[in-house]
């Protein structure tokens, strides 16, 4: 979509690891079942401390829809693809399964999918987005974890939190420039 | 590990992958189509298909959450939250969308079935409804001739708006013997509440600013809106307490956690009347106006010091103190929150009377953040009129303990009146829905009853352990095939929910309505005349007085009549108790020789070499039935032993070893999960695995199961059972 980028800003605070968010895009996105097959995922940190000291965070993960994507870059046939708006595609006709994105992708984000012979992954549920709905995995949660909008409307939900909220990314030593903003 | 928890690739797999075989692709027209259409259509702009939208209920747990069923080529493509259903704060958990597996699940029950073989065996041959239905009904009404109507006995539990036609059922053919799950569940919660304020009522978690919660894991045993209100928002004020053998998701939430040692919460709660009332920071004026019995109290909780419970409860005496003070502080708005399931110990109604008492003392009833008592919307009751049989005795376990809930019974106890076969024999079994193989504890004991039985029809979606241990099958139509009634969900919010089919029903599956109909064509003209009425007639009835109900139901997918709670309903009224105020001293307990204070007992210790068995839930399970669903599966396709690792370093034990646990009452196997999560003299494991039927092709085999562990103690007051009285040994397999 024209001058729209799209991101996600989650508040692990809230998540309690229900994966809801996983089987909404499992059953959204026809991915195949299997435990190999996601497209999304909830991490369940290590437990810190010593018992009965104890604490444990849960982070939701998924394609990051990187401005500065690795697996843009290597894909031999430009079956990967960048939209304007900043969501990373996959071209399932132009994919040829060599896999050399799933290893480019730091968030091991990416995993084959034998049923349409394609490489798959998150797409920010374009299909609802552009219909002007929400990502399945930020409508079903439970706990509101997860807000989805566009950085480029000053006033949006996501423009204010990341605005009021320091917020972090994942592994940015990589320089991939990642979309999901967590601001805790 | 692969799954939804961490995304690695090693190399070895990466290489796996491109060789694997192809898959079959399950819901095969969805994607043909969606493929075409990336091909067609702009890349990365795909749309959406249109779809058929339909409101209706989930049935996948006890909340009910809204649903949008969309529809695509008459297959159900996806379950969406219903942004309109206030209660579930617009959401849909796993198990919610999950749903489609339910409909499209291989193993899903499709024909009746007849049993040929051996009960257990699982050899089948399918049967039409006529052959079915007649069996059914010859064995109803023989085991009636032969012993009375209380021959039979009937099972059932709720969720699917059609269970009151079983129990209708159970009655018109005349059995007393009904039992349904709050014995195994929530009973001594309905019994100790309702001693002290007439009612169980609801906390108001939303604005409640100080909640403790001992055993209640709202984070994974998720009740809507509670699980998604405790959190707190934004600039939110609200302390959550947490007390728990375990560390569970809800502790991981929590504003602070103790491993509290099980069977103590009452002295925690009881110290905390103590301080409370010693340094003045009771209600005065509310307990004098509005309560009877507190002058009995203070001398009762004077020996309840914060020093004498933090020797019982392993909490410290500084912290009870000051938890007590923040929660009085925090009053009215704070809140005891006694939860759903009190199937812990067997002085569990009378640990819900001190929460009761608890809460009472500062004053929290019936106003915002507080304890409100329930609101629900009339709906015009179906009536019917059962014919009478003379020689019908009371229910078998009539008397067993003091307040028997009439309609639910308790099992355990029930169970042992069917093994002795005293005051009269039960010889046969209808089961709608209830997993009792399952769910019950002491599995052997239920085997044991079932193989006395002349007769046990199964009325289920899969073929549960339960079914399969039956000699007739009857597939009934999933929630997402169905026209239910309409069904109020009482609460703080109190809503009216319904289900449309949004399929047609596969196979030959059938609702319950037309199941029960068809059995009552057989037991004789006085039966059916009571069933002689189709949904439709049914539902309109519900509405007779408010037919607003139905058109917001389906234009909406839910009624309701207010998206705020209403307070202080009660205020200037009497309360459905003796004195008509709340019973800090319970007369009717007295009465009845039990006591009328809470009074503390040290529970069991824990025998040296062994550790305490304790359940609990996941939020992608509910109860017994769901492990095999194909998208909670591969969440977590086995359940473990949690064991802390000072203990599996004692016992030589590593993480992911087979190992057997034993019980005074049965002997299961299952892999090791050393973890910090858990006190060292107490072990866990999910339910619903361990299973015995091969007709849940997904987790037959795998893991244990704790029914087959846990001894049936049993509150003498409610009936309810006492699930983490257990103790268990542990060996390497």
């Amino acid at each position: 979509m024209k001058n729209k980028r799209f991101a996600i800003v989650l508040d692990t605070r809230k998540c309690i690891d229900c994966k809801a968010c996983t089987v909404a895009c499992k059953a959204e996105n026809n991915v195949p079942l299997g435990r190999d097959n996601y497209r999304n995922w909830v991490d369940q940190g290590e437990v810190r401390g010593t018992y009965p000291h104890l604490g444990q965070t849960f982070t939701p993960g998924q394609c990051m829809h990187c401005a500065n994507a690795p697996c843009d870059h290597v894909c031999p046939t430009g079956a990967t693809g960048v939209n304007a708006d900043g969501i990373v595609t996959v071209e399932e006709k132009k994919c040829i399964g060599c896999k050399y994105c799933m290893t480019a992708c730091p968030y091991n984000a990416r995993y084959y999918n034998e049923e349409i012979e394609a490489v798959d992954k998150c797409t920010f549920c374009a299909h609802r987005v552009y219909q002007g709905r929400l990502p399945a995995c930020v409508e079903t949660c439970p706990t509101k974890v997860r807000v989805f909008g566009d950085l480029n409307d000053t006033c949006s939900e996501v423009s204010l939190l990341v605005a009021k909220y320091p917020h972090r990314v994942v592994k940015p030593e990589m320089g991939t420039k990642p979309y999901l903003y967590y601001i805790i | 590990m692969s799954g939804p928890t961490e995304k690695k690739l090693s190399r070895r797999r990466f290489l796996g992958l491109s060789s694997c075989a192809l898959a079959t692709v399950t819901v095969g027209s969805q994607v043909k189509v969606l493929r075409a259409l990336a091909k067609t259509g702009e890349v990365g702009e795909p749309t959406t298909l249109p779809t058929k939208d339909i409101f209706t209920s989930c049935g996948m747990c006890v909340n009910k959450c809204g649903v949008i069923a969309r529809v695509r080529d008459g297959v159900i493509f996806k379950l969406d939250p219903n942004p309109n259903f206030v209660k579930s704060r617009a959401m849909l958990c796993a198990r919610g969308n999950s749903g489609t597996k339910v409909v499209y699940d291989p193993d899903r029950l499709k024909y009746p079935l007849i049993r040929v073989g051996k009960r257990g065996e699982g050899k089948w041959r399918r049967a039409s409804w006529e052959e079915a239905l007649d069996l059914v009904a010859k064995n109803m009404n023989e085991i009636g001739e032969k012993y009375t109507r209380a021959g039979m006995m009937f099972a059932s539990t709720e969720g699917t708006f059609q269970e009151h036609f079983f129990l209708q059922l159970a009655e018109c053919y005349g059995s007393p013997n009904t039992l349904r799950h709050p014995s195994l569940c929530l009973s001594s919660n309905i019994q100790g509440f309702g001693a002290t304020y007439g009612t169980n009522p609801t906390p108001d978690v939303l604005n409640a600013d100080y909640i403790i919660m001992s055993g209640a894991n709202r984070s994974e045993a998720l009740i809507t809106p509670d699980s998604i209100d405790m959190l707190k928002g934004d600039g939110g004020r609200r302390k959550l307490i947490y007390l728990d053998p375990r560390f569970t998701k809800t502790a991981a939430k929590a504003d602070e956690w103790y491993p509290i040692k099980p069977g103590t919460d009452m002295a925690f709660i009881l110290a905390m009347i103590n301080v409370i009332v010693n340094e003045g920071l009771h209600a005065r004026d509310f307990i004098k106006t509005q309560t009877v019995g507190f002058d009995q109290l203070i001398p009762h909780i004077a020996p309840y010091t914060p020093e004498w419970a933090s020797a019982e409860c392993d909490i410290p005496a500084a912290d009870i103190r000051r938890i007590a003070r923040e929660f009085a502080a925090a009053a009215p708005k704070a809140v005891y929150y006694q939860g759903r399931r009190s199937s812990f110990f067997a002085n569990d109604t009378q640990m819900r009377r001190a929460m009761a008492i608890l809460n009472a003392v500062i004053g929290n009833w019936d106003v915002k953040g507080g304890l409100v008592p329930n609101s629900s919307i009339k709906l015009t009751a179906h009536e019917y009129i059962a014919p009478w049989y003379d020689d019908v005795p009371m229910r078998l376990e009539d008397g067993a303990v003091a307040y028997l809930a009439e309609k639910d019974g308790s099992w355990p106890l029930f169970r042992d009146r069917v093994l002795e076969g005293k005051p009269y024999p039960v010889k046969g079994m209808m089961i709608y829905k209830q997993n009792v193989v399952s769910s019950v504890p002491n599995r052997a004991k239920t085997l044991k009853m079932m193989d006395q039985m002349d007769f046990i029809c199964t009325i289920d979606i899969t073929m549960s352990d339960t079914a399969w241990l039956s000699d007739v099958v009857l597939p009934e139509a999933t929630y997402l095939e169905r026209q239910d009634p309409l069904e109020g969900l009482g609460g703080l919010v109190p809503v009216v929910a319904f289900r449309q089919p949004c399929i047609e029903a596969m196979f030959e599956s059938k609702p319950n309505l037309w199941i029960m109909q068809q059995i009552a064509k057989r037991l004789g003209d006085e039966v059916y005349e009571q069933f002689d009425f189709t949904i439709d007639e049914h539902i309109h009835h519900q509405v007779k007085n408010n037919p607003k109900i139905l058109e917001d139901l389906k234009s909406k997918g839910v009624y309701l009549e207010s998206e705020e709670p209403v307070y202080g309903k009660t205020f200037g009224k009497k309360l459905k108790t003796k004195s008509g105020k709340i019973e800090i001293y319970s007369e009717k307990y007295a009465e009845k020789g039990l006591d009328p204070l809470p009074v503390y007992q040290s529970p069991t210790a824990v025998p040296g070499g062994k550790y305490r068995l304790v359940v609990g839930r996941h939020a992608y399970f509910t109860h017994g039935t769901t492990a095999n669903v194909s998208y909670l599966h591969d969440i977590m396709p086995t359940n473990t032993l949690w064991l802390n690792p000072v203990e599996a370093q004692r016992l030589g034990l590593k993480n992911g070893q087979m190992v057997r646990v034993k019980s005074s009452v049965g002997e299961e196997q299952l892999a090791l999960e050393v973890t910090q999560k858990i006190r060292p003299d107490t072990v866990y494991m999910a339910h619903g695995f361990g299973v015995i039927s091969k007709g849940l092709t997904n987790i037959y085999g795998k893991g244990g199961c704790d029914a087959a562990l846990i001894e049936e103690n049993t509150c003498p007051i409610s009936g309810n059972v006492a699930m983490h009285e257990t103790f268990v040994e542990i060996f390497p397999a």
